[in-house]
């Protein structure tokens, strides 16, 4: 993707016929081309959007192999020798901030799962729910942001590989309180939402129709397909119903009305002009293409069986191979595809937990959850498997590769004076620090690109003060001993000054100035609120 | 009765049984024959994104494609010939009535015929069946095909609002069959035959006979089960040193083995719950029979009916749970006495204090010859015995029976003691215990606890109605529970009293 820079630039105008991912046409067919030259003629927005993209694995690390070299100060590529090697070319882009913990740690605050603890609170910083959900009592960061950046307030793009749901263990966005935001795991089905309505004809590769008097159809069909649906919501804002149903109703119409402004008024989705990098030239460099998407989605149902839930079977196993690997780099090229077209601004792209790495040379037996345990399953004590601190490795590098590619794409696309990357805050976030410990203070958090010049460069930034330390992840299983304590104890900075700094750095204003306070709570007590509000200037480029 | 939504949307199961039983599709070629459901967004309650929306009209657009291009799926939509008098009108009615579950209104009417009569303009030739196609998309893509409406607004006196007849025969078929009605179901609300309770019951017990009901009856028993993708059942695995019979491909075995169990129980016995608990039927095959202790070359590779010995009562003594609730290399007394505890006697027990996850398991020693004297030494400190000692670990010790891959064990593998099954199970908060020798008095016990009844009914309940531990829905799981210690009262029994409930048959508004 190195090479690709000039042809994705936002002022190459592309040959009309080539462009196909016109948001808007409600109906049944492709966008029509013809659009964009009152596009083109209208001439592009001259702001470059800012976004943030949250990149989140399960299970901790070995966090004393994680960390780079350097706990404050300058980083150079010579200070990325272990997990993080494959980052090392990116050093003068990274912001390695040391010191965080998220709310709330397993065993400070609430007493329940620590896994569920992590999910529920990681991006809202509020308690949970004691009953079996276990939910948030707030919405999620990438909601918040996305309704401060994203023009048309849209929800943010959650994407994972794998299988996801609204289960607490492979859940972290919430579009409000207790209502779970499940990602989308089928990069088809992200695409075509890029697409919409694209439908059997998405091939992305195959010429664009011809503009012709057949193009009219299309267009008056997407209308009344649009007049359609709005008769019938209306039937049911007319009828007295809850509000959350009423709620219901009005999103729907936003979409409607959202899609008929592209039809109308030549608007993409988040309300900008739909810029003119966003054509199938573009698509078919990032490697999006019919072919790749068909290899990079699973066959048959992602989620086996007739009625949900379902038996083990290979083709399951196959399915979550593709999505880990080809899958998951799809859904990379569709963030970078989603930035181009600006039809989202704010991204999660998750990594679920209980599976089996059995792939790209990687060929464990038992799954990454009873792996970071040492013992080879849910049990949290006793004998640690033979060479676990090697299968735990292995899975760390690996998806310290899998960031590394998120960032070199992101990277290797020019946009405005910079790329993609240098536009954004792309943040490696963990469920926990160490797998078997659950702790979640001294979290290992690395931030790629400086959202425009906000944040701070080339450096890993002490939040704390004092010393924080590696953390203690090899203390253990050594020479097959019993699995001992490999948690730590340094590094409590409330994660919220981190998030808050985040909202400021993407563009978040509050009331007009600079966001203060993010979350319900940034202690252990629920009632306290946050105590300790502001962001941290050490990690911003002005300090 | 707990309020509900009145537009909640279909779920992605839900779609793609819909599009199988109305249009008889189950895998869309435009998409290499992935289910439907593959495309649309994953489930959530909350408002429709852009990601959702686009989900449904792409997936609409590969269906009425795939529906139009074959003749056989055609003719579940359109029985005429479109080109043919008012044929297109016709079948906006007549198939109208299935895909929304109720007679289209005059309104609904207009809007299709206003878009039949702009066919020309918004097809490529115009043609009657590219019109058809058309008029099939927006079927899909309209709210009133993928939300579950229950709009009446007509109060029944008692506090609540009644449901019409459509929408009741709508909860029934999703209820059962997570589907919309069949045409016997439908007529049955054309007639108004919906109103009493005896006959919903009546059309309850026809439905339970449908193939579709023991779909839905197997997905409960696996949601009962907590079974499912990345769960301990799929990610189930065993040091290959110590137990080499054991090979990942018998995981799948081992869970089909309890869906078979469910299924035999519910439908082909007719069982009770006692039944699921203490039941000796088992299904082996020449894979799982040595675990079973059976000669493995009476077996074909096909699971098969068998009758085990009195030691193996019930779902909780087969190789699936047996093996998904053990560790890599030995057995959980803890993860399976936790299971028992909280999710089939209902036993609330919370989450460990803190810390609890960093007690080391002491090693074996003389004192400490067995796992389950490790086990008890290991929770006898006083955070961890109020939960352990007293509820979590005894049904765990009586389990000790079998080991990790769940074959009958007398002694303890790597020390060669007697190993004691004997324990005082508490099946209910308040006690008293019973003491058991073993796993057979152990199921007895279950078998016989209200508090397992109960909870096996406030599961029920909240698999079907999406509820968990709604207030609202205590009387119902009373009501349920008391009847199921009546003499020869069925898990069918029990299914269909599901729809008895007030909860069932009218509805409260949201706030």
């Amino acid at each position: 993707m190195k090479n690709t820079g000039d042809i994705m630039n936002r002022n190459n105008n592309r040959p009309l016929a080539r462009r196909l991912f016109l948001r808007g046409i409600g109906g049944l067919t492709l966008a029509a081309p013809f659009l964009t030259s009152l596009n083109e003629a209208k001439g592009q927005s001259a702001t470059v959007p800012k976004r943030l993209v949250i990149f989140y694995t399960h299970n901790g690390c070995l966090t004393d192999r994680w960390f780079p070299k350097v706990e404050n100060g300058p980083l150079a590529a010579a200070d990325l020798t272990g997990t993080l090697a494959p980052l090392a070319q990116f050093a003068p882009k990274l912001l390695v901030p040391r010191g965080f913990r998220s709310m709330n740690a397993f065993g400070k605050g609430q007493s329940i799962d620590p896994h569920d603890q992590a999910c529920g609170s990681k991006l809202t910083c509020a308690p949970l729910n004691d009953d079996q959900n276990r939910y948030p009592q707030a919405e999620s960061l990438d909601h918040t942001i996305a309704k401060l950046i994203n023009p048309n307030k849209s929800t943010p793009l959650v994407l994972s590989v794998g299988a996801a749901s609204t289960k607490i263990k492979e859940v972290i966005s919430f579009s409000a309180a207790n209502t779970p935001f499940p990602a989308n795991v089928n990069p088809r089905t992200v695409f075509n939402a890029l697409m919409l309505g694209a439908g059997t004809s998405s091939n992305p590769s195959a010429p664009a129709p011809t503009m012709s008097p057949e193009v009219d159809y299309r267009l008056k069909r997407g209308q009344s397909v649009i007049d359609f649906v709005r008769g019938d919501l209306s039937r049911l804002q007319k009828l007295k119903m809850s509000s959350a149903d009423h709620n219901r109703v009005q999103n729907w119409l936003d979409l409607l009305r959202d899609t008929e402004v592209g039809v109308g008024g030549m608007m993409g989705n988040t309300g900008s002009m739909q810029p003119s990098a966003c054509t199938s030239d573009t698509a078919m460099k990032l490697g999006v293409t019919d072919a790749s998407l068909t290899a990079a989605s699973p066959t048959g149902k992602i989620t086996p069986g007739v009625f949900d839930g379902g038996t083990a079977s290979s083709e399951g196993d196959k399915n979550l191979a593709t999505s880990f690997t080809a899958g998951g780099d799809m859904m990379m090229n569709l963030i970078a595809l989603n930035m181009l077209c600006d039809a989202n601004r704010v991204f999660v792209l998750m990594y679920p937990g209980y599976v089996v790495f059995n792939w790209d040379g990687i060929n464990d037996t038992t799954d990454h959850h009873s792996i970071s345990h040492r013992t080879g399953s849910i049990i949290v004590t006793g004998t640690c498997l033979a060479n676990v601190l090697d299968h735990i490795n292995r899975i760390d590098q690996w998806y310290a590769g899998k960031f590394a590619k998120l960032v070199g794409l992101l990277d290797s696309i020019q946009e405005g004076g910079g790329t993609l990357l240098d536009h954004s805050a792309t943040m490696w976030l963990p469920e926990l620090s160490d797998g078997a410990a659950h702790n979640l203070n001294n979290l290992p958090i690395v931030i790629a690109g400086s959202a425009g010049g906000y944040l701070k460069q080339g450096a890993a930034v002490n939040v704390e003060g004092s010393p924080i330390g590696p953390g203690n992840s090899d203390n253990s299983c050594q020479d097959g001993a019993n699995k001992g304590d490999t948690g730590s104890t340094t590094g409590n900075v409330p994660i919220n000054k981190l998030y808050v700094t985040l909202m400021n750095a993407v563009g978040c204003t509050d009331n007009g100035g600079k966001v203060s306070k993010f979350g319900v709570m940034d202690g252990m007590n629920a009632t306290a609120g946050i105590a300790n509000p502001g962001e941290v200037a050490a990690l911003t480029s002005s300090v | 009765v707990p309020a509900t939504s009145q537009v909640r949307r279909i779920s992605n199961a839900e779609y793609d049984r819909i599009v199988r039983d109305l249009l008889g599709v189950t895998a869309l070629h435009a998409y290499g024959d992935s289910a439907p459901s593959n495309l649309l967004a994953t489930d959530q309650e909350g408002g429709l994104t852009d990601v959702g929306w686009a989900g449904y009209k792409t997936v609409a657009e590969a269906i009425a494609a795939q529906v139009m291009a074959d003749p056989t799926l055609r003719a579940s939509f359109i029985s005429c010939d479109p080109a043919v008098g008012t044929c297109l009108h016709d079948t906006v009615v007549s198939f109208g009535r299935r895909a929304y579950r109720r007679p289209l209104s005059a309104d609904d009417i207009a809007a299709f015929d206003s878009v039949i009569a702009k066919g020309s303009e918004i097809t490529p030739t115009g043609a009657p069946l590219e019109i058809a196609e058309a008029l099939l998309y927006l079927f899909l893509v309209s709210p009133s095909f993928i939300q579950k409406e229950e709009l009446q607004d007509v109060a029944d006196g008692a506090g609540h609002l009644q449901l019409s007849s459509y929408e009741l025969a709508a909860r029934l078929a999703f209820l059962l069959w997570g589907s919309l009605p069949d045409r016997t179901l439908e007529q049955s609300a054309d007639d108004g035959k919906l109103a009493t309770a005896e006959q919903i019951l009546q059309q309850a017990a026809r439905m339970l006979k449908d193939p579709r009901a023991r779909d839905m009856v197997s997905a409960f028993h696996r949601s009962y089960m907590l079974m499912g993708t990345n769960t301990r059942w799929d990610n189930t695995n065993k040091d290959p040193s110590l137990f080499p019979a054991f090979t990942r491909e018998l995981v799948g075995v081992m869970q089909q083995e309890t869906e078979l169990f469910f299924d035999n129980i519910v439908f082909a016995k007719n069982g009770s719950f006692e039944d699921l608990i203490q039941s000796p039927v088992a299904f082996v095959n020449s894979s799982t029979a040595p675990f079973y202790g059976l000669d493995p070359a009476k077996f074909s590779s096909t699971l098969t009916e068998t009758t085990l010995g009195a030691t193996r009562p019930g779902f909780l003594t087969r190789l699936g749970f047996l093996n998904a609730y053990s560790g890599y290399q030995g057995t959980s007394p803890i993860l399976r006495g936790a299971f028992i505890t909280k999710q089939v006697l209902g036993i609330a027990v919370g989450a460990p204090p803190p810390g609890a996850e960093q007690t080391p398991l002491p090693p074996a020693s003389d004192q400490l010859d067995t796992n389950r004297k490790r086990f008890d030494a290991m929770t006898s400190g006083p955070q961890c015995a109020a939960c352990h000692h007293t509820f979590i670990n005894p049904p765990g010790f009586a389990l000790e029976a079998f080991d990790t891959v769940g074959s009958s064990q007398t002694t303890e593998r790597s020390t060669g003691t007697a190993i004691d099954t004997s324990a005082d199970v508490l099946t209910s908060y308040y006690g008293p215990a019973v003491h058991v020798s073993g796993p057979a008095e152990l199921m007895a016990a279950i078998a016989q606890s209200a508090g397992a009844k109960s909870k096996y009914v406030s599961e029920w309940i909240a698999y079907t109605t999406g509820r968990r531990g709604d207030p609202g829905d205590s009387c119902a799981v009373n009501g349920i529970t008391a009847k199921m210690s009546t003499s020869g009262y069925t898990v069918q029994n029990l299914i269909t009293d599901l729809t008895q409930t007030l909860s069932f048959r009218v509805r409260t508004a949201e706030q």
